[in-house]
């Protein structure tokens, strides 16, 4: 069953119509490439989160996310240029690598799979510097969106994202995601009740592969150049980092911590060493500090101005009192 | 024209110094599994931070006390390991305590001091790569095979201290509390076990295997701040084949890739061989999903 807050869902819409009119009617420049790559690693947070609702880590995406924007380079410079047909594609792709490596791997789970996701990933990057047609180490460059879509590519860009997003709630609150919370408490009991676990966590793996294979497909556009070393074991890194960086316990945490962490990366970009001293501090930071991430820390803050908007005009304590879940 | 036997011979010497280093590596990795159920990646950045002081301090302390490179060598890895049981003491006391038997947040914790340590040693230490002059010249040949002396007595310290932390967690008091808080940490208290305190050694011990065997690399490798990445990739593949947590299965696994990477690698190159491991792993878990020596995961 669905209980839709309306008020959010106006929100969500006006806050999207917003963004995509701005990027439409705004020049590419650095701030619209800071919102693509923001909602890039927003679908690559959720993809994360997801799969995390059946209490696995998929340290495996990197790969997925790599292998999207090579089907993706290979299309462009071979001539495809319909854009939405060459995210889907890869986007299929992604689904059916990830469907292959899912069915070999979601027999364990824990931190073999989790290990196992982080091998793969780093073998698949080191393939990639072994293949000539991919342009080895130096991988390969070129892949632009047909001139007359050039304006538009940002907007494009975050509608998709924004659409894997909101794929990613609906699915978690339909009882297919119930189905998943119920694998992550115990998976024995799900599967006396008929369900197969493995069948469910293939299912949710496949979907959460598709979706970052299009994020995978529109990095690729957004950079246009892309290379093995792009798509190392940091990618599923950053990803588990957004979302707990910015509160696990709501998909909106997800794309806080991305937009979050994308803007502290580009900050600290160009200081060298200290990049990683800073990004590393602030996961260091945050995780010590603030355990349910940024999404609590900003209830923390709602709920003391609350109360303190409260004590001004003399209501009862216990109409303020909102401890945190 | 090298022989069949003389090759045989080789492979094998290759696959047996670099699989002693392996399985040190990976013995920490699974011990602190084991022990605190936690996922460490920084792991390779205290076996960065043995190796990159080791190539520090030798020349320094040959310059300013006109050691020879044997007792440099010495002296630095043992500073070099004082140096990275404290950082892991500080690392334990302020991170890891707070996250025991949390497997996701504990290895996100463990990704932000993987990034934060990496920028510090980069900013220590440069991205330079330095190189430890060797420390026994010479070589030894059998059976038309040859082996540096020196790679020789790293693949002789690492076999001492793996049989010596394989007879301390099987008969002393101290390594059957590591076991038992590893195999039910509520039970081992109620035993009268000080889980805390025996979580803390456990964390320590997988610390200083990896510091040594960050230093017994370092004669041996060209050593930059990032060169425990690989070897984090080659230890998690370790404790997948061996089983997480498997003592035995580590020191199985370490050898199995060792092997890997010295016949593939001969043969065609090392990236061929990083990719024959993944695949010996992929079909390890069609056939057995929890290890060749690890116990199924309910």
């Amino acid at each position: 069953m669905f209980n839709i807050n309306h008020s959010v869902v106006l929100w969500n819409v006006a806050l999207f119509a917003a963004a995509i009119v701005w990027l439409g009617v705004s020049e590419p420049s650095y701030l619209t490439q800071l919102v693509v790559w923001s909602a890039i690693n927003a679908v690559l947070a959720a993809g994360m989160r997801f799969v995390l609702l059946i209490g696995e880590t998929n340290m495996a995406s990197g790969a997925i996310y790599g292998f999207a924007a090579y089907v993706t380079a290979i299309a462009v410079t071979n001539g495809f240029d319909v854009v939405p047909l060459v995210v889907v594609t890869a986007a299929i792709a992604a689904g059916v690598l990830g469907l292959l490596f899912g069915w070999v791997t979601l027999r364990v789970k824990g931190p073999y799979f989790m290990l196992i996701g982080f091998a793969f990933t780093e073998v698949v990057r080191l393939a990639y510097t072994r293949i000539d047609y991919v342009g080895g180490n130096s991988g390969m460059v070129g892949i632009y969106a047909p001139m007359s879509l050039d304006r538009w590519m940002p907007a494009l860009c975050v509608g998709i994202c924004y659409l894997l997003v909101s794929g990613f709630f609906v699915a978690e609150k339909s009882s297919f995601g119930l189905l998943m919370r119920a694998i992550r408490n115990n998976d024995k009991v799900v599967e006396t009740l008929g369900v197969s676990a493995l069948r469910v966590k293939l299912v949710c793996f496949c979907m959460a592969a598709l979706a970052v294979g299009a994020a995978g497909a529109i990095h690729a556009y957004s950079y246009h150049v892309i290379s093995p070393g792009d798509f190392s074991f940091l990618i599923p890194v950053y990803a588990l980092a957004y979302a707990k960086v910015g509160g696990e316990r709501h998909i909106v945490g997800s794309v806080i911590g991305a937009i979050f962490l994308t803007v502290v990366a580009q900050v600290v970009q160009g200081a060298g060493a200290l990049q990683y001293v800073l990004f590393g501090g602030v996961i260091i930071l945050t995780m010590l500090g603030v355990r349910g991430g940024l999404l609590d820390m900003l209830g923390w803050v709602a709920c003391r101005r609350r109360r303190a908007g409260a004590q001004r005009i003399g209501l009862p304590k216990d109409r303020t009192s909102g401890e945190l879940g | 024209m090298v022989t069949a036997m003389a090759l045989i011979v080789q492979l094998a010497l290759n696959t047996l110094q670099a699989g002693s280093v392996y399985v040190l590596f990976a013995l920490g990795l699974t011990l602190i599994f084991g022990v605190m159920g936690v996922v460490n990646f920084a792991h390779g950045q205290f076996f960065t931070l043995g190796a990159l002081l080791t190539s520090v301090l030798v020349p320094a302390l040959r310059e300013a006390f006109g050691m020879g490179v044997a007792l440099a060598f010495t002296f630095a890895s043992a500073i070099s390991i004082v140096a990275v049981l404290a950082l892991a003491a500080v690392v334990y006391q302020f991170g890891f305590r707070h996250y025991l038997r949390d497997t996701v947040g504990s290895f996100i914790l463990s990704v932000g001091l993987l990034l934060f340590l990496e920028g510090v040693f980069l900013w220590v230490f440069g991205g330079v790569p330095r190189v430890v002059p060797n420390i026994a010249p010479g070589e030894l040949r059998v059976f038309g095979a040859a082996i540096e002396l020196q790679r020789l007595v790293v693949f002789g310290i690492a076999v001492i201290i793996t049989v010596l932390l394989y007879l301390m967690l099987a008969f002393t008091r101290f390594g059957r509390a590591i076991r038992a808080t590893a195999e039910d940490a509520g039970a081992a208290t109620l035993q009268g076990i000080r889980d805390k305190r025996t979580l803390l050694y456990g964390f320590m011990v997988g610390s200083f295997l990896s510091a040594a065997s960050g230093c017994l690399t370092a004669p041996i490798a060209v050593i930059t701040p990032a060169v425990g990445n690989d070897y984090l990739i080659k230890g998690f593949i370790t404790i997948i084949i061996g089983g997480l947590g498997s003592v035995p299965g580590a020191i199985f696994g370490g050898l199995t890739i060792a092997l890997i990477e010295s016949v593939v690698g001969y043969y065609v190159d090392g990236t061929m061989a990083t990719i024959g491991m993944f695949c010996v792993v992929a079909l390890l878990l069609l056939i057995r999903p929890q290890g060749m020596l690890g116990h199924v995961q309910h």
